[in-house]
Order: C-alpha cells, then sequence, then structure tokens
C-alpha cells in the first residue's frame, strides 16, 4: 500500500480525463465519508461542525448578512449535496469511464469538505493547532492525512501544467 | 507646455455616482489552518482567472497577513464570489471598501 501510493497518484490526468486509482476498500470509506457529510448537511443546521462549511459572508453588517444567509444558505446546501451526488457515482468501484471536468472538481470540493469537518473535529484552529495534528498518531489523525494525501494530488491533476 | 487643451475636467456626476455604485465593495479571504495552499491557490486560479504567479501571491498574502483582498466589484458580483469561494470552503466575506471599513 505505502509502496503504490507512493508511486501511483489517487488522481491522475489522463488522456480524456480524470482517473481515479482508488481501491475498493479506499472508494468504500470516501463513499461512507461522503453519506456521513450529506446526513450532516442534512440535518440541524445549529452544529457546530457545520460553521466551516457555511461561513459569514458579511462580519460588519448583521441585516445584510441575514439577508444573505436567507438567499444563499440554501444554494449553498444545495450545491454540496449535488456534488456528493456526484462523487458517489464516480467513486462506485463498477464505474470505468474517466472522470470530467466537472465530476474532478466536485471531488475535490467534497474531499475538502470532509477534511474541514474533520479538522474542526480535530481541534485544529491555527496553524500551530494544525501542526500539532501532523505530528500525530490517531486514526482519526490518519485519516485527515489520507485526504489532504487525496486533496493534493486532486488539485495537482487540474491545475494547468 | 500645450495650451490648446481645454480643461474640461470636470466629473460627470453620472459617471461619479456609477463608479461609487460598481466597485464599493471588497471580497476578503481570511486565512484558516485547514485549506492547503495548493487548493488555495488553485481556486484563485479557477475563480478568478488569475495567473499561477498572481494566485500564489495572494495564497501567501492570506497565509502571512491573516488575509488577503481577492476581488474589487459591485456588491452582487461580490455576492457572486463569495459563494462560489465558500462553495470550495474557503473562509471569504466582503466588505464596503474605503476608511469606513
Amino acid at each position: 500500500m505505502a509502496r503504490r501510493r507512493k508511486f501511483v497518484p489517487p488522481v491522475e490526468a489522463v488522456d480524456g480525463g480524470w482517473r481515479i486509482t482508488l481501491d475498493v476498500e479506499e472508494r468504500d470509506l470516501l463513499i461512507r465519508l461522503m453519506g456521513e457529510l450529506e446526513a450532516l448537511l442534512t440535518g440541524p443546521e445549529d452544529n457546530e461542525l457545520l460553521l466551516r462549511l457555511f461561513p459569514k459572508a458579511y462580519l460588519d453588517d448583521e441585516e445584510k448578512e441575514a439577508e444573505y444567509q436567507r438567499l444563499m444558505r440554501e444554494e449553498l446546501v444545495a450545491s454540496r449535496l449535488a456534488a456528493i451526488e456526484s462523487v458517489k457515482i464516480t467513486l462506485d468501484p463498477a464505474r470505468t469511464e474517466l472522470l470530467d471536468e466537472g465530476e474532478t472538481i466536485a471531488f475535490m470540493q467534497s474531499t475538502n469538505a470532509i477534511r474541514l469537518v474533520l479538522g474542526s473535529m480535530l481541534g485544529i484552529t491555527d496553524d500551530e493547532s494544525a501542526d500539532e495534528v501532523d505530528a500525530s498518531d490517531t486514526p482519526e489523525h490518519h485519516l485527515y492525512d489520507f485526504l489532504s494525501w487525496i486533496l493534493e494530488w486532486t488539485v495537482r491533476s487540474l491545475s494547468p501544467s | 507646455m500645450p495650451t490648446t487643451l481645454e480643461p474640461v475636467e470636470v466629473m460627470d456626476p453620472d459617471l461619479d455616482e456609477a463608479s461609487a455604485v460598481d466597485r464599493p465593495w471588497v471580497v476578503l479571504v481570511w486565512n484558516d489552518p485547514v485549506n492547503l495552499m495548493s487548493y488555495v491557490t488553485f481556486v484563485f486560479q479557477k475563480l478568478f482567472g488569475y495567473s499561477l504567479e498572481k494566485a500564489t501571491e495572494l495564497m501567501l498574502d492570506v497565509h502571512n497577513k491573516g488575509r488577503a483582498v481577492v476581488a474589487s466589484c459591485g456588491r452582487e458580483e461580490a455576492e457572486m464570489h463569495v459563494f462560489r469561494l465558500h462553495e470550495h470552503s474557503l473562509w471569504a466575506t466582503m466588505e464596503h471598501d474605503g476608511p469606513t471599513s
């Protein structure tokens, strides 16, 4: 596993699209996490784990902020759910087609959203605690690193060379 | 010094008003400890069409100075940028440009 990860990127740009090279177990894990994110997004709005996913738009104007959230929050939830749906389809081990750019971006956005929630759970609130996480050794930290690794390669695969 | 040019540097009030309405908002992105630097740079390139160099410079501003102005535009456009940045889970806000903010 370690060797494979070292040499084959989890996501790569190929002729005609993008390819996810994750194995079945890794796909299952991500699909499960996507389901958990979906449940979180459709659950109570005041869940603290959602704070990072729905930041304020106006820091200095409560009225405008309330109006913005009233108009846009639902749309942002819908956008996130649509991305998750797309990712579940693209991660299906039975799928053989390459991903298009939109699917790859949905994968990037959703993987990052899970990282943010996990970051909140791990108490990463500043650069210092982020460094502490780097040095930690629990299953959650490994998961966080795993998602970072996937994200890094996804970004790389999407970046113009 | 040429003297043939007439001093017609009078501000058109309509134009003045239009520019005050069109460009009084800035979109800010704030530093956060979770989003990867490469990811933030990529999102800036993708959403604003910035070059890698410009996007990297803005990302480093966010990282080192705590925040950076990534766009300056009208309110509606600023809200759209904020929304798209939120879709990418970046910590974006908008505020009036100027001495009062």
